[in-house]
């Protein structure tokens, strides 16, 4: 069933669902014949004259170096390449030879937007192949300091879509500087915490790193509660903006199979009607201990992703307002303090997998270990599952038929983060 | 929607609060207590050189920008023991992450993060941090919250009420 904690959308029937796979979706997204990425431009029409553009790699609304190559017939998108790689910096490659305590800050800077989601992954891979468990002060600090920094990469995601389809006229300036408003507070939590704005270092294999200061908890609930009150004022300008609704409104409705076929998962899915977190389905951290709810929307359009991420802002403050009320007292590292690189051991061939809900969905780590005479222990691979590449591999499916101006929009609906794409 | 709705809108608006503030002009931005930027190297409480050159920093650095000269043994002055020190000692702020951890590692408190940024420069070896400019950093820039002693107390699992 879907949840709708929004109350400024016009009120709707519940759709009519089918189970597929033992999910449900909402029938009537569900559409027979996509579009296909692999067309040949001859079969489109022999006698239209197509323009081929680049959209890209320096276009201001591709959210980063995105090169997206289009076949135009006038002003209608016939077919869309996206290319990535233009923010490559080998990462994957680098964690190989690097210790397990050294990869922390370097995973950091893969979703500039939400580093603390990769931290936390990567510390749980080498968690799970250790088989410990970090103390439940640290795993609550964990899911509170994940939630906060869920907010904020929401804030930043809805921002500059705003941006992209009003620009200063249309008044997408206007929620921009509010989202970058409210982002600024809860860096600044951030920052009396870990010291750092951004790229904390405040995760470890074991545990935490940082404490939590005296008084942050009542700092941040004022924090959360503020920019909950705010957030209705984001919904107001989605939904009531008459230019943000002419032009995201009914624009690039996802097909959930299509979606789930793909593997994008987070708001993208959501937008869809596909009721799948993985804060709830497969809890880590504290969210074994707290009821997750989880927004959904049926419409699946760019709106409809939208909103499930002004719904999320809502629930994660929420949920971190409710866990920093049980922060239990205790240690906040199960290993000792590292004094060595190579305090971290795990035996020759061991793997393990940890998945956490980024903001964009399911942001996996999968990690081979190895042990060499000159380097010590260190990943014989690490493989890192970034949720925006699978939402980069919608796009070919979603512009064909819209206009040119579309493609800026359902770009930015999907969110995806370059260096996230790229590693 | 009529003509006349703009200016409907405008007349309200009039007379609501305003939600802008002013630029702060002249102010310095407040930062929190463990704010870090910078490096420094200190001396210790008995006006010694706290560094004993042992490595450890040039090791755990995930992005390789310290490099560290060991010096001969020398007898301290202060206790009259033999102790480690160090010759050179060379920080690359330009490719610097700012991790905290050489800081956490330094078995002597040696190194230590600042609270003030360096200033930009136009020439890229005014980021190279020498042992003369992070000795100077200790005088004069205010010392970060934390030190190697600090950051392992935190962390250490025995510290906060035993194994959990």
């Amino acid at each position: 069933m879907a949840v709708t904690l929004s109350h400024s959308l016009p009120v709707q029937t519940l759709p009519r669902t089918m189970q597929v796979g033992g999910v449900t979706v909402p029938v009537d997204l569900v559409t027979t014949g996509w579009p296909d990425p692999q067309m040949r431009l001859e079969d489109y029409d022999p006698e239209a004259d197509l323009m081929t553009i680049n959209m890209g790699p320096q276009h201001p609304s591709t959210h980063g170096v995105l090169r997206v190559k289009l076949w135009l017939d006038g002003e209608t998108v016939v077919k869309a390449v996206p290319y990535v790689g233009y923010l490559h910096r080998g990462v994957e490659k680098l964690c190989e030879k690097l210790t397990y305590v050294q990869l922390t800050p370097i995973v950091d800077k893969n979703d500039y937007v939400s580093p603390m989601m990769n931290e936390m992954a990567i510390n749980m891979a080498i968690e799970n192949a250790l088989g410990i468990e970090p103390p439940r002060r640290a795993q609550y600090m964990r899911s509170i300091l994940a939630e906060i920094q869920r907010i904020g990469s929401h804030l930043i995601s809805v921002g500059t879509w705003g941006l992209d389809m009003g620009g200063a006229i249309g008044g997408g300036a206007t929620i921009f500087m509010f989202c970058m408003r409210e982002r600024e507070l809860l860096l600044d939590l951030f920052e009396e915490l870990t010291g750092c704005r951004f790229h904390y270092n405040t995760h470890t294999v074991g545990g935490q790193r940082h404490d939590l200061p005296v008084g942050w908890d009542v700092k941040a609930k004022q924090v959360l509660a503020r920019i909950v009150e705010r957030s209705y004022e984001y919904e107001q300008f989605l939904v009531e903006n008459p230019i943000c609704r002419a032009r995201a409104r009914g624009v690039a409705v996802l097909d959930p199979l299509l979606a789930m076929e793909c593997g994008a998962s987070g708001p993208i899915l959501r937008g869809s009607g596909v009721d799948f977190d993985l804060r709830r389905d497969a809890p880590y951290a504290a969210y074994g201990e707290i009821e997750v709810r989880v927004p959904t929307r049926t419409e699946g359009d760019a709106l409809a992703r939208a909103m499930v991420r002004v719904d999320e802002i809502r629930e994660s403050a929420r949920i971190a307002s409710a866990l920093l009320d049980g922060v239990p007292e205790g240690p906040i590292c199960a290993l000792k303090p590292v004094k060595l690189p190579g305090a971290v051991k795990l035996m020759e061939g061991e793997t393990a997998y940890a998945a956490v809900e980024g903001p964009r969905g399911e942001l996996g780590t999968y990690l081979v270990a190895q042990t060499d005479r000159k380097v010590g222990q260190h990943p014989y691979r690490l493989k890192i599952r970034s949720p925006s590449l699978h939402a980069l591999s919608l796009l070919p499916y979603l512009c064909p038929g819209h206009t040119l101006a579309d493609v800026v929009v359902i770009i930015g609906s999907l969110d995806p983060i370059m260096g996230e794409v790229d590693r | 929607m009529s003509i006349l709705d703009p200016f409907r809108i405008g007349f309200r608006n009039f007379f609501r609060p305003m939600i802008t503030e002013p630029l702060p002009w002249k102010q310095t931005r407040q930062r929190s207590e463990r704010y870090r930027a910078s490096f420094a190297l200190v001396h210790d409480e008995h006006g010694e050189e706290a560094c004993i050159g042992c490595k450890m920093c040039e090791k755990i650095c995930p992005s390789q920008i310290i490099t560290v000269t060991t010096g001969a043994k020398a007898k301290s002055e202060a206790t009259g023991k033999m102790r480690g020190t160090c010759a050179d000692f060379t920080l690359d702020l330009n490719a610097c992450i700012i991790c905290e951890l050489c800081v956490q590692v330094c078995p002597t408190d040696a190194i230590v993060m600042v609270r003030v940024q360096e200033r930009p420069s136009f020439d890229r070896n005014e980021l190279m941090l020498t042992m003369e400019k992070l000795y100077a950093n200790e005088q004069k820039k205010q010392n970060a919250w934390a030190d190697g002693t600090k950051l392992i107390a935190m962390q250490d699992p025995g510290a906060g009420g035993g194994k959990d």
